[in-house]
């Protein structure tokens, strides 16, 4: 039981004062990135990272964390009242929760929603306390070559299992990794693809790509589409709350599956968007009664929901574990842990336990104040869309442009955001997944290294990717999630269906 | 107005340009085998070359949809309207970087909210004014007082002494 031990001495680092009223304010950030259309959670994490570099990094992950757990739920908040998803895997939410808002039974739908999403989150958190030790121990006989193909895998599971074209999933991801590569090479010194451009020496931030592509981008989409907020007003009383709470466990059965579709969604990177998708299915396919959903059914809002924070929480662990984030999100927040001088990865379990059983300490706070949060704050946050968004758009964009410039303190860094607006907004619209490109962004260079280095034991020769078990069934499990896929999809495809999930 | 198709033909040429560059600049730092292994311009090179390829398979998916008539092509991807609502957004976001880059970024905070305000959001000079000096000044005091972050500044904040 080393894990409960290390978990309780986690639980003492966590336990100040200080922490606390970061988790809190970072839950209320979160709510209002969340709430608010346009900021989402990663793009939300990657304007708050510029602000922790000061900051001891037990401190700011739990700033970070908190900010994400708060997004999630803001989301929710909007989906439910507005009908407008505040974050991509919200939508589902909407399918159920904002009948239930219109049939006067927002105050319900917005407990069931807050409480299974505690409930999907706390799975997801028990499954990383339970597993993260074991994974990372695992983790520590990787080499060169089977952290490439760990990379390779989680990138073919991108285009095999994305739902966007594979052409644009290979083309989003392939244009983050040179965008890695610009700037000094890490291992023979050279400046590379700077093109004679100065501002390019230093590479272009991840940071800003998020801003870019999640922030501004998404403005324009919104603006494009001439957004109304026709909300439902919601007042949240104790009593209803304690309601709806008793009436929960009767969906035992939808949050455990919901669970464990989202951690699954959450460990693989197909990420809470699409996990909440396919729960929200799952859901109405093995119902008594399937054509309640879509009409205010509660176990269309318990099921996304549920699955949607299983998987935000379980993506944590292929970062913490692996160094390989889970979704956007959490690659922003790796992005950051190696800014603050830390190395995701199997070594930080041994090199820095108070900071990992810290963070996973915090995460069971984090979300049981973000759920008392948010209930408690509801009707605040709903009437900030009663502010015309006239002001509130104007507003965004510039923490959008305030929050690139802070990055690294460049002039030029305004203009790149500007840029990877628009690049966002036409990606959006024509269906290229943008989590893959923040992924290599993130993790190009250590992609790059591994195989570099892979290549360098093998005198040149790629069967060192096939060269013992390990490797060889990471490999062949790479290839099984790029091509089986595939095979259905091409059929589909060559007829010119649209995917039916377009994840992010 | 634009259909789906065009947007997408244009869209995969740049990033097929894109990638073209990519491995062009790669080209320079050599993308074979020397003494301490592959060379610095290999992975780059052969990114560059996949999304090349990846945007070829795309203008090749594209087209052949629109040779058998798939509904989706001929999609609307951005008509009048909606493309004037974007411009309307759009183009004071540029006058806001252009203003950022020569008058810093506090004079075009102020002039940007101030425009958003008066013309798009049909509030009054007073409010208007007030609405944009105040956000200048919560900015001022979260960013640069409170985080310790300098703002990019320009010729009159220098005026000022800053």
């Amino acid at each position: 039981m080393d894990n409960i031990a290390s978990l309780m001495h986690g639980f003492s680092v966590v336990l100040t004062t200080h922490h606390i009223l970061l988790m809190m304010a970072g839950v209320l950030l979160g709510i209002l990135v969340g709430v608010l259309p346009g900021l989402g959670a990663p793009n939300g994490v990657s304007l708050m990272l510029p602000l922790t570099f000061t900051m001891d990094p037990v401190s700011a992950i739990i700033l970070l964390t908190s900010l994400y757990w708060g997004a999630l739920f803001g989301g929710s908040t909007t989906s439910i009242l507005f009908n407008i998803p505040g974050e991509p895997s919200s939508v589902a939410t909407t399918f159920d929760g904002h009948p239930m808002a219109k049939q006067g039974r927002a105050t319900e739908a917005l407990s069931f929603a807050f409480l299974s999403a505690g409930f999907g989150a706390m799975a997801g958190v028990i499954l990383i306390t339970l597993l993260s030790g074991w994974v990372a121990n695992f983790a520590l006989r990787f080499s060169s070559p089977e952290y490439f193909a760990v990379y390779f895998m989680t990138f073919a599971s991108f285009i095999g299992l994305g739902g966007a074209s594979p052409f644009k999933s290979i083309v989003a991801m392939g244009v983050g990794f040179a965008l890695a590569s610009i700037g000094m090479d890490s291992v023979s010194g050279n400046v590379r693809l700077t093109f004679e451009f100065d501002a390019l020496l230093a590479g272009v931030s991840f940071l800003i790509a998020v801003i870019g592509l999640f922030g501004i981008g998404e403005l324009l989409l919104t603006m494009e589409q001439g957004l109304k907020f026709e909300g439902v007003a919601a007042k949240v009383s104790v009593r209803d709350v304690l309601r709806t709470a008793a009436k929960l466990p009767r969906y035992w059965v939808a949050l455990l599956r919901s669970s464990a579709i989202g951690i699954w969604m959450g460990i693989t990177p197909g990420g809470p968007t699409a996990a909440s998708f396919m729960s929200y299915a799952m859901a109405k396919r093995s119902s008594r009664d399937p054509a309640k959903f879509g009409k205010g059914e509660p176990e269309g809002v318990i099921a996304p929901e549920t699955a949607d924070h299983a998987a935000g929480s379980a993506a944590m662990l292929p970062m913490l574990a692996l160094g390989i984030p889970g979704s956007a999100t959490a690659a922003v927040m790796m992005g950051g842990l190696m800014i603050w001088g830390l190395n995701p990865g199997p070594m930080l379990f041994i090199e820095r336990p108070d900071f990992v059983w810290g963070l996973i300490a915090s995460m069971y706070l984090g979300n049981v104040v973000a759920v008392v949060v948010v209930l408690a704050t509801v009707p605040i946050f709903a009437s900030i869309l009663k502010i015309p968004f006239s002001i509130v758009a104007p507003l965004i964009v510039m923490i959008c442009f305030i929050g690139a410039y802070t990055v690294g303190s460049k002039e030029f860094d305004i203009w790149v955001a500007l840029a990877f607006g628009l690049v966002g907004y036409v990606f959006k619209k024509l269906d290229y997944p943008i989590a893959p490109l923040v992924l290599a962004m993130v993790i190009g260079d250590k992609a790059e290294d591994a195989f570099r280095q892979s290549m360098i034991f093998s005198q040149g020769s790629l069967s060192i990717f096939w060269s013992n078990a390990l490797v060889s069934t990471l490999m062949a499990i790479g290839l099984a999630l790029l091509v089986l896929p595939l095979i259905g999809r091409v059929s589909l495809f060559v007829r010119g269906r649209k995917p039916v999930l377009n994840a992010l | 107005m634009i259909t789906r198709f065009w947007a997408e033909t244009a869209t995969a040429l740049a990033t097929l340009l894109f990638g073209l560059v990519i491995v062009y600049g790669a080209l320079e730092f050599g993308t074979g085998w020397d003494s301490s292994g592959p060379q610095p311009g290999a992975f780059p090179f052969y990114t560059g070359a996949l999304v090349a390829l990846a945007s070829l398979g795309t203008l090749v998916v594209t087209l052949a949809q629109r040779l058998r008539g798939a509904a989706i092509v001929n999609e609307i991807f951005l008509d009048r309207e909606r493309a004037g609502r974007v411009l309307a957004f759009f183009a004071p976001l540029v006058a806001f970087v252009v203003i950022t880059a020569f008058a810093g970024m506090y004079v075009a905070t102020i002039a940007y909210l101030l425009y958003a305000m008066r013309f798009q959001g049909g509030y009054g000079w007073p409010v208007s004014i007030a609405g944009a000096v105040g956000a200048a000044f919560v900015f001022y005091v979260v960013f640069e007082r409170f985080f310790q972050i300098g703002l990019l500044k320009g010729p009159i904040e220098r005026m000022l002494g800053y």
